[in-house]
């Protein structure tokens, strides 16, 4: 009853009506399998690709990326964001240019990379790695900060050590800012990866609505946006929003 | 006393010294990283075609608007002022989006989320919608409309339209119903309703869908200009590493970043703040 009541027959009636709408429309417009083709012809195209193989290297190779580049962007961007965070002095020193380099997007910096390193591999993935790691370190820096120094002194008052106010005071009362942070980062990284695989020309899902737009083919590239919005919802749906929502659940309480 | 702590004194008493003091640590690592990259030419650590000079930088505005004649020839567009032609489409771009996204953004978002069994079905389709905007629609919007401005401006609008109808669905939705129903109770049409209640309560929700729509917008209007443009600042950089011209690569993202803090910190955080401060009360009343 629950599908009934929050929406499900209308959810399944508008999908029904866009794709009427779209093969309606895809049938009476010149040269369809150019500017639109039928959402029939959409999911046979995906036979030949995926027969192929192409696909699912495809995705392989993109999620890959966004995977290795995210988890090492976390890994340099939490630590390197506390560190920051622990002296009121270093952490007013580094906030305006974080901040500076935080809004420089990497697609923006993409063609500089690319004259760094040619189209390789390590071109995208220091686009990955730079996009990520900057929302996520002023992120952390933020939360940090935004500890409360009453809970500070309250714990060095009774004698607490440095590591200890760092590990059961700082981290904690970071947590919902890392959350978010993470989220924030790995979506623009998400976004860079598919930028990157198009400037940079590495095989991948934005490689390959990249070409096939070249190649005439509208079919493979509706394809390939179907995938890459289905895929971002499984990783925010799935991995993201509720290790967030946790972790808001778990540790927000100690920022009030 | 001196002039010199005289007027020490006075700056302090102007500014507060607290924001002197981070103004001026906040500027110690821009001097480093400066004194770093001039350093690294004086000293040739690494070639000008990785990184060029600092002076060139600035030459490179002087080059790219060799032969344009002043205020009136910028405003006009001709086509030697390329410099302030690709910021001013650039600009033109994001406005032109906003100004038709917001409108009908919201608009559409309060009317989807007037019938909350509407809003629950079109949630998920907003998040799928959310989820390809931005640079995915590129090799799509090429082939309709062509390289060029259209196509710049469909990416834009795509990325805006969506966070705003989405945050606009979400902020109508969480509107506490005894508010709508003391409207009515007090005689109030759906106009009233609309205007009084839906639209204020919904909009701490919608100016953060604004300013997030900048912040993904920004992004994936530089990728479409790359890919898919004839001008703008993302064109601007990509044809210039095209021919190695590394200091017009990195002018056009200093100006990049430096036109989306100005938006960000000028506009569109202030504005946050001021619709939570003014309107945030309706929408958390315990």
């Amino acid at each position: 009853m629950s599908f009934i009541k929050g929406g499900g027959i209308e959810l399944v009636l508008l999908i029904v009506g866009i794709l009427a709408l779209w093969s309606v429309l895809s049938q009476n417009i010149p040269n369809p399998s150019r500017y639109l083709p039928s959402p029939v012809s959409v999911v046979l195209s995906s036979y030949d690709v995926i027969w192929k193989g192409l696909l699912p290297n495809y995705i392989g190779q993109t999620l890959w990326r966004l995977v290795i580049g995210s988890a090492i962007g976390l890994l340099l961007g939490i630590p390197f964001g506390i560190a920051l965070g622990l002296n009121r002095t270093v952490s007013d020193m580094f906030y305006p240019i974080m901040n500076f380099f935080q809004s420089i997007s990497g697609i923006a910096i993409l063609p500089i990379i690319v004259v760094w390193w040619g189209n390789s591999e390590k071109t995208v993935f220091v686009v990955i790695l730079y996009t990520c790691f900057f929302p996520i370190a002023f992120n952390v820096l933020t939360g940090v900060r935004s500890t409360p120094m009453i809970l500070v002194n309250a714990l060095r008052t009774l004698g607490a050590s440095r590591l200890r106010i760092v590990k059961d005071v700082l981290i904690p009362s970071a947590m919902p800012h890392i959350a978010t942070g993470a989220r924030l980062g790995i979506g623009y990284a998400w976004r860079a990866v598919i930028a990157g695989e198009m400037l940079a020309g590495r095989r991948g899902l934005g490689w390959m609505i990249f070409t096939a737009q070249d190649a005439d083919l509208t079919a493979q590239v509706i394809l390939g946006m179907v995938m890459i919005g289905v895929i971002w919802i499984m990783i925010d749906r799935f991995a993201l929003r509720p290790i967030e929502a946790d972790t808001i659940q778990r540790w927000g309480l100690v920022q009030r | 006393m001196s002039v010199l702590q005289t007027a020490a004194i006075s700056i302090q008493k102007r500014f507060g010294r607290q924001r002197l003091r981070r103004i001026m640590l906040g500027s110690i690592p821009f001097v480093v990283l400066l004194a770093f990259w001039q350093m690294n030419t004086s000293m040739g650590w690494l070639p000008p075609v990785f990184i060029p000079p600092i002076g060139t930088i600035w030459e490179a505005i002087y080059t790219l608007s060799d032969g344009c004649t002043g205020a009136s020839a910028v405003l006009s567009m001709q086509y030697e002022c390329m410099f302030t032609n690709h910021i001013l489409s650039s600009l033109g771009r994001v406005g032109l989006s906003l100004v038709i996204g917001i409108p009908s953004g919201i608009a559409l978002g309060v009317l989807a989320g007037m019938s909350r069994r509407f809003a629950h079905a079109l949630e998920p389709i907003g998040v799928f919608a959310n989820a390809i905007s931005g640079i995915a629609w590129v090799p799509l919007a090429i082939v309709w409309f062509g390289t060029g401005w259209l196509t710049t401006l469909f990416i834009l609008l795509n990325t805006v339209f969506w966070l705003i109808f989405f945050n606009t669905l979400l902020g109508v939705r969480g509107v506490p119903r005894v508010y709508e129903n003391s409207v009515m109770t007090m005689g109030g049409g759906r106009w009233a309703i609309i205007t009084q209640v839906y639209i204020p309560g919904a909009l701490p929700s919608i100016v953060t869908g604004v300013r997030m729509s900048m912040g993904f917008g920004w992004r994936a209007l530089i990728a479409a200009e790359m890919i898919g443009g004839d001008s703008g600042l993302g064109f601007m950089i990509f044809v210039s590493a095209a021919e190695y011209k590394i200091e017009e690569v990195f002018l056009g993202v200093l100006v990049i970043a430096i036109m989306w803090m100005i938006t960000d910190r000028l506009l569109l955080i202030p504005l946050e703040r001021w619709t939570i401060q003014r309107w945030g009360m309706v929408w958390r009343p315990d």
